[in-house]
């Protein structure tokens, strides 16, 4: 835990002060950028393990930063934004962010993100490449033989269902926008999808989880997305 | 004139400058030496500094002669280009009608060229300046002398030269005269009097005269009654000579009897004609200031008028509206649906938009713009022009009587229009004020509310700063939660502030999209839960796979709202119950809570905004009463409803609905 680093991009100094104390709180290491330059600039040299990126900086817009990370990086990107707007999160997402915090956030939210990438991180690395077989917590997927088991017992998936099953797994730890699942999936990201996409997610849920009102794997964010939880 | 009336006219005077109280009348006539009159009545008006009125009075004689018409329609216009105020009456007896105006419009001086004063009303001596003098005898009369025309001046009659007609009452009256000695003839025969043949005679030569058009068919009736009368019945039979002494006087009697009746008959029958037009036009107006009273909106207004134009001059009627200093597309309005639409767009929609521009009558029968079919009119209030209004004249030009009514008509159209402007206007102003005070009164509450938790954290934080050793644990957790929770107070507000504040400006627009609605309540529930833990939530859901077309955002805050309005008003311990079902077509969702209650008065009331309960609040906190206010206003936009019931067996719950979304799946 005290060998991850963080990259805190943010050029308010009140939340700045704020993030990097708790991260000091936490044993984590961090370093810090005020604006959307030197966050580049910082990641090529720092290499750190997440970023934390305000979506609010004074020079560059905060999507543009993640697009030019990602031209040369996979490094996992958490967004901070504020509550109501909604595009600017899925933007960030579409562009290549893997999950978002609203503000004002509380800390327990900032830390779960940090343990949610972690996690993944952990098991990408230890994994390493394409699996054949994901399993999370009691969920086994059989890619190969295209099955999925919970506790040991099949689970009977329709084939959209299963698709959205392995989609959600393949990028465990990232929330996945509505538009991207139904891209994925359908090939379009038309409106009257997303009400199939609803349909479909609370199906496969239904199915994946025992006690609904707590999910276990997989994540409804509201206006968003969704996303499969890791398992400790 | 009494000093009323004196009073009146100085209060009346129109233009610019203030006018004396002369007030000048001259009379139009359609004689060319008119013109002279006019300039002269113009420049007396100019010199004593006063009001100027042109009259003239139509009366069944002056019938249409294109002539005449035209020669008439000069001496307005000029008229009216000297200062004056033209004005048309209409009736039998000019003096009379004159005086008449010239009484009830405070009339001083009355100018009148010498032709006209020459005229003699039809059986009596007296020239008209003498019935002026004697209907009017206070004001003065002022007679001037004709410019070239020596001779006087008689107006042209018409001459009615429709064959067909001559024919037709030529026709009748031989019929009614056949009539009238078969029955003269049948008496005789039954052996009656003389008298009663005269009087079968007099009665055919009435009778014809009720349905011929002109007093030469009475006269000449009533002369071959009597020759008739002379030649059949009178002793020695079948000879124009009579015995009798008595007889001349009998055939002279007999002969005025009938072309007087006769004459009196048909003047009669003109009189009633023109009373029944008259009518006609008076209900018209009176009609169309009531219709335009009722009508509610700029398109009800043009409407009305275009309608009542149409009835009553009978022709099409073309109609625009003013928009933003460019004319509206024409309306139609023509008399038959059998309608020929040869309209040419391009030069009637100049001549439209030339009228627009320049305020002033364009088109047919007037100066400017003559070739056009339509006569333009612009329908204003002085310069202020609200639309223009167009008549097909198709040729025939209006007779002046029509011309006035419909410029009075379209007076009245303006003045509705300017009317329905400032209402408009002014409700706009009002609901702009109305915003105004609501923005002043939500700054200031919200400046108070706002103060009370930052003074509590600002004060508790500098507490901990200054004197943190001296407190000690219990005390010191107690300060860290206090500034938390007044904190979390504050971001909920913001929240509700923000919709709030959209919602007063109309930009509440709702992006719905479908959405599960266990989702939504899912999402609710984990920003309550910080603040619900003391008391039990439950959540229960009928059916977890409704779908609702909803903004989610925007339902979260309502539940919020909703859980900690729960939360506030009940003590810890209670529970809280949130339950979802479908019903009918909506979706419902159901927030129970186990606390004291709502009275039935405030279950309406709630809803208001700035409304605060008059319950204890249990925790002591103001609230600014915009919760409920702004659940409603979200509710209501997504096409729900919410209301507040009680709960059983104690307590309240809110129950609101959403629409609910069916779709179709993709496989």
């Amino acid at each position: 835990m005290s060998k991850f680093q963080i990259l805190v991009v943010e050029d308010d100094a009140p939340v700045r002060n704020l993030i990097t104390t708790t991260l000091k709180a936490h044993t984590y290491r961090f370093a810090t950028a005020i604006n959307g330059n030197d966050a580049v600039m910082e990641t090529a040299s720092y290499n750190p393990d997440v970023i934390l990126l305000d979506l609010g900086l004074p020079d560059i817009d905060g999507v543009e930063v993640i697009r030019r990370i990602r031209s040369w990086s996979n490094v996992p990107i958490i967004v901070i934004s504020a509550r109501s707007e909604d595009n600017d999160k899925i933007d960030a997402l579409d562009a290549g962010a893997d999950d978002y915090l609203t503000k004002p956030f509380s800390v327990e939210e900032l830390l779960a993100r940090l343990r949610v990438t972690q996690r993944r991180l952990a098991q990408m690395q230890s994994a390493g490449g394409n699996q054949p077989v994901f399993v999370n917590g009691q969920l086994r997927i059989d890619y190969a033989s295209g099955c999925a088991y919970l506790n040991g017992e099949e689970m009977h998936l329709t084939p959209i269902e299963y698709k959205l099953l392995c989609l959600l797994s393949q990028n465990a730890g990232k929330v996945l926008t509505h538009k991207f699942i139904t891209q994925s999936v359908w090939g379009s990201s038309w409106e009257n999808d997303i009400g199939s996409l609803r349909v479909f997610m609370a199906t496969l849920r239904k199915k994946l989880e025992k006690v609904p009102g707590s999910p276990q794997y997989i994540q409804t964010h509201i206006g968003i997305g969704y996303r499969m939880l890791r398992i400790e | 004139m009494n000093q009323a009336q004196k009073g009146n006219n100085e209060r009346q005077g129109r233009g610019a400058g203030v006018h004396t109280d002369e007030h000048i009348l001259v009379c139009l006539s359609s004689s060319p030496s008119n013109a002279k009159i006019i300039h002269t009545a113009a420049r007396m008006a100019r010199a004593f500094n006063s009001r100027f009125t042109a009259l003239f009075v139509e009366n069944p004689n002056f019938e249409t002669i294109p002539e005449n018409i035209r020669r008439l329609r000069e001496n307005q216009t000029l008229a009216k280009q000297l200062g004056a105020q033209v004005e048309t009456v209409y009736g039998e007896d000019v003096a009379y009608q004159i005086a008449e105006f010239a009484r009830l419009s405070g009339i001083t001086k009355i100018v009148l060229g010498r032709s006209t004063a020459a005229q003699r009303s039809p059986l009596g001596k007296m020239m008209l300046t003498e019935q002026l003098s004697f209907y009017a005898p206070e004001i003065d009369i002022h007679i001037i002398p004709g410019g070239n025309a020596s001779r006087i001046y008689r107006a042209v009659k018409a001459k009615n030269n429709h064959k067909a007609v001559i024919w037709k009452d030529a026709v009748s009256s031989i019929a009614f005269l056949c009539g009238a000695t078969l029955l003269s003839l049948g008496f005789y025969r039954l052996g009656f009097t003389d008298a009663n043949i005269i009087m079968v005679y007099i009665l055919g030569v009435l009778l014809t005269s009720t349905v011929v058009s002109h007093q030469i068919y009475s006269l000449v009736s009533s002369i071959a009654s009597v020759f008739i009368f002379n030649f059949l019945f009178t002793h020695p039979r079948f000879s124009f000579t009579a015995y009798e002494t008595g007889y001349p006087v009998t055939f002279v009697v007999m002969f005025l009897t009938a072309y007087i009746t006769g004459t009196f008959a048909i003047r009669y029958k003109e009189q009633a004609a023109q009373s029944a037009k008259i009518a006609y036009r008076t209900k018209i107006l009176f009609d169309t200031n009531q219709l335009l009273s009722k009508a509610g909106n700029k398109a009800e207004i043009l409407n009305a008028a275009a309608e009542q134009i149409m009835k009553l001059l009978g022709r099409t009627i073309v109609i625009f509206e003013n928009e933003n200093k460019g004319l509206s597309n024409p309306l139609f309005f023509p008399p038959d649906t059998a309608w020929d639409a040869s309209y040419d767009l391009e030069k009637e929609l100049e001549t439209a938009n030339w009228v627009l521009k320049n305020n002033h009558a364009a088109g047919a029968a007037t100066d400017i713009m003559s070739d056009a079919r339509y006569m333009y009119l612009a329908i204003r209030v002085g310069e202020r022009v609200y639309g223009v209004v167009g008549v097909d004249l198709e040729k025939n030009p209006l007779d002046a009587s029509e011309q006035s009514i419909l410029l009075s008509i379209l007076g009245e159209c303006a003045l509705a229009l300017e009317n329905e402007k400032n209402a408009r206007e002014k409700e706009a102003a009002a609901i702009f004020a109305e915003g105004e005070q609501l923005r002043a009164n939500m700054l200031r509450t919200i400046s108070h509310d706002l103060r009370t938790p930052l003074t509590t954290i600002s004060g508790n934080a500098s507490n901990l700063i200054s004197n943190v050793g001296s407190f000690d644990e219990e005390t010191r957790k107690q300060i860290y939660t206090d500034i938390y929770d007044d904190a979390m107070w504050l971001i909920n507000l913001v929240e509700n502030l923000l919709y709030a504040t959209r919602i007063e400006e109309g930009r509440m627009t709702l992006n719905t999209s479908t959405e599960l609605l266990s989702d939504i309540v899912e999402d609710a529930m984990k920003h309550i839960s910080r603040k619900a833990d003391q008391r039990h939530l439950f959540v229960a859901y009928e059916d977890d796979m409704i779908l609702v077309r909803a903004d989610a955002k925007l339902v979260v805050q309502v539940i919020i709202n909703i859980v900690d309005n729960a939360v506030k008003y009940t003590l810890p311990d209670s529970e809280i119950t949130v339950t979802t079902r479908k019903n009918h077509d909506m979706a419902e969702i159901r927030i129970a809570d186990s606390g004291n209650g709502i009275s039935d008065e405030e279950k309406e009331k709630i809803f208001e905004k700035f409304y605060c309960g008059t319950n204890k609040i249990a925790d002591n906190r103001r609230s600014l009463g915009l919760g409920l206010y702004l659940c409603k206003s979200i509710i209501i936009a997504h096409g729900g409803t919410i209301c507040a019931k009680d709960n059983e067996p104690k307590g309240t719950a809110f129950v609101f609905t959403l629409p609910l979304e069916e779709v179709t799946l993709h496989e």
